[in-house]
């Protein structure tokens, strides 16, 4: 009887019992696979932009000017690289001529050496916001070079008008190399920087100023350190990260056209947030060489249960 | 009169009249922690689902705003896994995964302050709510004229902290 009770009450134990297996999200994927490169990094989702607006994959970093001899060139520095934002052409202006989008241009449109204006291109930049191209800025492309020349503004030797007042310290005389017989070319000094440099962050290169940013724990966040002068976007010429926690960043300093990478594991004291100071330097004519620092505030959530 | 006192036989007579009883008692007790563990995986599941789906954010509005803000789809998200989870514990169910995930009422508050008109919570967070009744199989229940299939009352909630 009792060795009856034992089995009974064994195979009852038995006949209920099930298997406490959680469900495997990667079951379907298989073990023996190798493993999966790690994804790079996709800022925001491609959508489908209407006729004449395309997918940004060259972002714009500054414009350069580079001579060599007596040519001049006028480029625009690019990186390569989708930031989830959309483009389309406004204007194509040839050299000298000009266009209804001068001065709408964050980075300005520069001149040549005799006064006129170099020939690129004018883009509008938009965001795509949960339905509507959102435009964010206007930006110039140079694309343009020139041979210098002796021009009629010519310094005169010092010793065929010893009257006349010497020239202010700031125009720098340039004797052109090819050519010993010529005089020296005189460049008009750049006026001085009065503009005052205000920083912004945001989360995308053409994104909303923030202030305050939440994240999830762990998730990686892109944020982009930028000036503004006058109310316009200037390029960045480095950034730096000089006070805050970084978390896992990939870098505390970068030039302009790279953005500041990090996630942050740990979640900050109770009611507490990081603070994140970037040093922003610019150096453009209208800012002259600045250095500005701009925070923001890193707020670090966790998915969590509620009683 | 010594068939009074003979007592030979007694103890066999006494069990059988007990072992129904332990049997009944018995099958009770294991029922009732059958039902203990079924009813932690469904909160387990219902769990799971909420953390999912807050875990799941509008990127363009984190770019415009830097606020934390549920996606769009949070609730369907919230809903899908937990149909999944459930299947899991098909065998204790009294309808398919499915169904039950389907009736179940899910609500995503994706902005905050929110009022949750169910059970009168306010939610300071972005929030995913899941409140499902799930029916359990009790046969055991059944069989000792009790109720074959137990509903079990679940709600989850989750939000970014």
């Amino acid at each position: 009887m009792n060795r009856g009770s034992i089995a009974g009450g064994l195979g009852l134990l038995v006949l209920w019992s099930s298997p406490a297996l959680a469900w495997d999200p990667f079951l379907d994927e298989g073990r023996s696979e190798p493993p999966v490169p790690e994804a790079s990094f996709d800022p925001a989702p491609f959508i489908a932009p209407p006729p004449g607006l395309y997918y940004v994959t060259d972002t714009y970093v500054e414009d350069v000017v580079t001579s060599s001899g007596s040519l001049t060139t006028y480029t625009t520095a690019t990186v390569h690289e989708s930031t989830g934002s959309y483009a389309r052409v406004l204007d194509t202006v040839p050299t000298g001529a000009s266009s209804a989008f001068d001065g709408s241009a964050f980075n300005g449109r520069r001149a040549l050496g005799d006064g006129r204006s170099v020939a690129g291109t004018y883009y509008e930049n938009f965001v795509f916001a949960d339905g509507p191209f959102v435009p964010i800025s206007i930006v110039f492309f140079q694309d343009d070079a020139e041979l210098a020349r002796p021009q009629a503004t010519i310094t005169p030797p010092a010793t065929a008008t010893p009257s006349r007042p010497a020239p202010p310290s700031t125009v720098r005389p340039l004797v052109v190399a090819c050519c010993a017989d010529e005089r020296p070319v005189v460049i008009a000094p750049l006026p001085a920087p009065t503009k005052p440099v205000r920083p912004v962050i945001s989360i995308l290169p053409v994104g909303i100023p923030l202030t305050m940013v939440e994240v999830l724990r762990g998730r990686a966040v892109t944020l982009w350190p930028r000036a503004f002068a006058d109310g316009r976007e200037v390029p960045v010429r480095s950034w730096t990260v000089v006070a805050g926690d970084a978390g896992d960043a990939l870098a505390t300093a970068g030039s302009g056209g790279v953005p500041f990478r990090s996630s942050w594991p740990r979640l900050a004291p109770p009611g507490g947030a990081y603070e994140i100071v970037f040093r922003i330097e610019v150096d453009t004519p209208e800012t002259g060489h600045r250095t500005v620092d701009g925070a923001i505030t890193v707020v670090v959530r966790s998915p969590a249960l509620q009683d | 009169m010594n068939w009074i006192r003979d007592d030979r036989g007694s103890a066999m007579v006494l069990t059988l009249m007990l072992a129904p009883l332990l049997l009944v008692a018995l099958a009770g007790v294991l029922q009732l922690g059958a039902l203990r563990v079924a009813g932690a995986r469904v909160r387990a599941a219902a769990d799971l689902a909420t953390l999912v789906a807050v875990n799941d954010q509008d990127d363009a509005e984190l770019a415009r705003s830097g606020a934390l803000r549920l996606s769009s789809d949070a609730a369907l998200v919230a809903r899908e896994y937990f149909a999944r989870e459930l299947a899991l514990s098909a065998p204790l169910l009294n309808g398919p995964a499915d169904e039950i995930a389907a009736a179940a009422d899910i609500a995503a508050y994706a902005s905050a302050p929110a009022y949750d008109m169910r059970t009168g919570a306010r939610y300071d967070r972005p929030t995913v709510r899941v409140a499902v009744d799930v029916p359990v199989r009790t046969p055991v229940f059944g069989a000792l004229l009790l109720r074959p299939v137990t509903i079990l009352h679940v709600l989850a909630v989750s939000s970014p902290r």
